[in-house]
């Protein structure tokens, strides 16, 4: 029997653990207990990744017992592809945190690493599980470690943005969990094939439409989709560097999928493009998400602030690509998810880099970083002009899907605020460029006769390697986008 | 502001009064949730399991992954509220009570380490002397709730209660002490170290029963392949890995109980408070 789908969930939460047990015993034996545990988790991902794409859907029982008597694990091509998603960039970014946390959070490292830990487990589980109360009690994990972590960050303001997440994640788990509570009223299920199955028959029904409102409602809060996002900013711009950059590209993209997952297999296309015809009011929702994520981003002053604003945009543009209801749409929006993980991480290694020599990221407080730390701004670049939508780079694929997908469906103006914000981006982003290239700081001019001469101060070799490798990552993916889409999402849609 | 929260609470009571209106009536046996996989349950959970409390064999067997995940979740609580209260810094202010007297000394200068002999007693800022009747009454009760938490986690297959609930009656028990003593004196009988080494085990006897399981050639958590390594009725031995779960999970709930009163009551300084 082949246990890799289960590995991949239960090596971290075991290295958790026994990390756990080491912040009592040998504290320095923590941190490659975390490596090894991701490590191990990676692999198995790849594994599951390779048997997918080769054999078909994986079905795997927790303890043997069949699938709605028990719970199971149902990784096909979305799943497998999410968790490699998630787990190398948990890896990845664990390496490079070494030196961050040792700056951070010293006092406490093996528990920092407990916990984060745990934040993977939960991400991991809720991709691969195939019952609806097991994907609750997983996000309760991901949530509580990350209402932690926030709270773990900026002395002053972090703990206030933390209470903020706190109420408002958590009103949005219970509205899931309420959903989940009136679908098992209809179906006496919770597995979700099984649910699917059984709603095929209950159509018209009231229950099942108060269910489909309160998870689509509590998903949309845990992802911040426009009107319900107040909670991102704050807490994401406060937490702990380490943190930050492994919760910013995952933790909302992961429930992009749940909600894909929610809309293809358990309450079906029919039900929500035929039954129900919301298409056109979610994408106009989506496109008011886009036009203001860009516009609140363009107020910023704080360069992570920034980012985090861009995310709430970017949260647009997935959203209003599933519920285009057409195939290119649900295309665009599973490779955005792919797209812009991978950038936003690169942008918040580039930016973790950052943070590690000058503190504070104040947008005046950059100037001159080109000359400084040139391996890091090249980074920087590279995952800014992802995020723009420029051709080689992975973020012009998903967005020429998203964008064909708006025009097969007539909703032009989704199509309009996706390239406007795409403009707004390219102008944020240029102003940072312009800041750390041409204005240099005041003392230089001092010291100098015409040619200052600008010491390189990059952030550890360790941070570096693996932002420069996440940012190439960034064409690789954008070179092989038509392989992607070809092995993966389509045989997935159809 | 508060307008606008007031219709969005409307809005969503009238949603779920909407969704209620088809639900089916008060216990109605034909309802999809009593029909569809209960049946199940109730016919075959003594027959597969030798468990006779269905809601146990649910919860830790058929079920069993999704409660290792709450265990996990009780692991996390008691692990956050170390990581964001524990605080080591030193105290700034000292007291001490001459026993035969009651005098006391409030050393303000915590840089001083003052050498008292055995006539003095280190006491709270917030000093009360103890009640005799409250401490008695503490002293007699603790070791017959500590006995009935065991029995409850130990009988857990056969009646209501398990690991959670077990854990739960013996955490409250140490909270107990440390209220009608003071906190010190929990402290000094239970070590930080040993509840933080005790909530962590704990989840691993769960998560290490459920990973023998997958060397042994079933699929994780399958207590049924556990036989060769216990002894008695092979027939008994689901029975046997949900005990030995429950007691992982009492061990987990009892130590972090302990820990969140300890970090929450004395501000993460572990010296005083209630």
């Amino acid at each position: 029997m082949d246990n890799y789908p289960v590995l991949i969930v239960v090596t971290p939460l075991l290295a958790a653990l026994f990390a756990g047990l080491a912040a009592w015993i040998e504290e320095r034996l923590s941190y490659p207990i975390a490596l090894i545990g991701l490590a191990i988790s990676t692999f198995s991902a790849f594994k599951v990744l390779m048997r997918v794409i080769a054999s078909g859907t994986i079905q795997y029982r927790m303890a043997g017992w069949a699938p709605p008597i028990g719970i199971e694990y149902r990784i096909d091509l979305l799943n497998a592809m999410v968790l490699m998603l998630v787990s190398s960039v948990a890896f990845l970014n664990l390496i490079a945190s070494y030196k961050s946390v040792e700056q951070e959070t010293n006092d406490r490292a093996a528990s920092f690493y407990t916990v984060y830990l745990l934040f993977v487990v939960g991400l991991l589980g809720v991709t691969a599980t195939g019952d609806l109360f097991n994907l609750y009690v997983l996000i309760e994990i991901t949530s509580l470690t990350s209402y932690a972590m926030v709270a773990l960050g900026d002395r002053d303001r972090a703990p206030l943005a933390s209470l903020n997440y706190i109420f408002i994640g958590v009103i949005g788990a219970s509205f899931y969990l309420l959903g989940v509570g009136y679908l098992y009223m209809q179906t006496g299920s919770l597995n979700m094939a099984d649910v699917s199955r059984i709603l095929q028959s209950h159509q018209g029904s009231s229950i099942v439409l108060t269910a489909f409102i309160l998870c689509m409602i509590g998903l949309w809060i845990k992802m911040a989709f426009f009107p319900l996002h107040v909670w991102l900013p704050n807490a994401y711009s406060y937490s702990p560097v380490a943190f930050s950059r492994v919760v910013a590209p995952l933790m909302t993209k992961v429930m992009i999928y749940i909600m894909i997952r929610l809309m293809i297999t358990v309450f079906g296309y029919d039900y929500i493009f035929k039954t129900l015809h919301l298409s056109s009011a979610v994408v106009w929702l989506a496109t008011i998400a886009i036009l203001a994520g860009a516009i609140m981003a363009l107020a910023q002053k704080n360069l992570k602030k920034m980012l985090t604003y861009i995310i709430i945009c970017e949260i647009g543009y997935m959203v209003g690509g599933a519920w285009m209801g057409n195939q290119l749409g649900m295309t665009g929006a599973i490779l955005h998810i792919l797209n812009d993980a991978l950038m936003t991480f690169a942008m918040f290694l580039a930016v973790g880099n950052i943070v590690y020599k000058i503190k504070d990221v104040d947008l005046s407080n950059l100037t001159g970083l080109f000359g400084k730390m040139p391996w890091t701004m090249a980074g920087l670049v590279l995952a800014a002009f992802s995020i723009i939508g420029v051709p080689p780079t992975c973020g012009f694929f998903s967005k020429w899907y998203l964008i064909l997908a708006a025009f097969e469906k007539g909703a032009y103006q989704f199509a309009a605020a996706l390239i406007i914000s795409s403009l707004i981006c390219a102008v944020l982003f240029f102003r940072v460029f312009e800041i750390c290239f041409f204005n240099t700081d005041s003392k230089d001019h001092e010291h100098g006769n015409g040619h200052p001469q600008i010491k390189i101060e990059e952030a550890p070799v360790s941070m570096l390697i693996i932002s420069g490798l996440v940012s190439l990552s960034l064409i690789v993916v954008g070179l092989f986008s038509g392989t992607i889409v070809n092995t993966i999402i389509l045989p997935f849609l159809k | 502001m508060k307008f606008l929260g007031f219709i969005v609470v409307c809005l969503t009571g009238a949603l779920l009064l909407y969704g209620t209106g088809q639900f089916p009536a008060w216990g109605d046996p034909g309802s999809p949730a009593s029909t569809h996989l209960s049946n199940y349950y109730i016919e075959k959970t003594v027959e597969q399991t030798q468990v006779p409390n269905i809601v146990t064999a649910v919860l830790a067997d058929y079920r069993g992954f999704d409660t290792m995940f709450e265990t996990s979740v009780i692991f996390c609580a008691g692990l956050t509220c170390f990581l964001l209260l524990r605080d080591f810094t030193e105290k700034k202010e000292r007291f001490y009570r001459h026993r035969p007297t009651g005098v006391i000394l409030h050393v303000k200068d915590s840089e001083k380490v003052l050498k008292v002999g055995k006539e003095f007693e280190h006491i709270d800022k917030d000093f009360v002397p103890s009640d005799l009747i409250i401490k008695t009454v503490c002293r007699i009760l603790i070791p017959f709730i500590q006995i009935y938490a065991l029995y409850v986690v130990a009988h857990g297959d056969f009646s209501p209660g398990g690991g959670f609930q077990g854990g739960v009656i013996f955490g409250s028990s140490l909270i107990l002490l440390a209220i009608s003593y003071d906190l010190k004196t929990l402290v000094e009988r239970i070590k930080e170290k040993v509840l933080g080494i005790f909530a962590a085990v704990g989840v691993l006897i769960y998560v290490g029963i459920a990973t023998i399981c997958m060397p042994m050639g079933g699929n994780f958590l399958n207590y049924g392949m556990l036989a060769p390594l216990l002894p008695g009725d092979p027939r008994h031995v689901r029975a046997l890995g949900m005990l030995g779960v429950e007691i992982g999970v009492g061990l987990a709930v009892m130590a972090v109980m302990a820990i969140i009163y300890i970090n929450i009551v004395s501000e993460g300084r572990h010296d005083e408070g209630l």
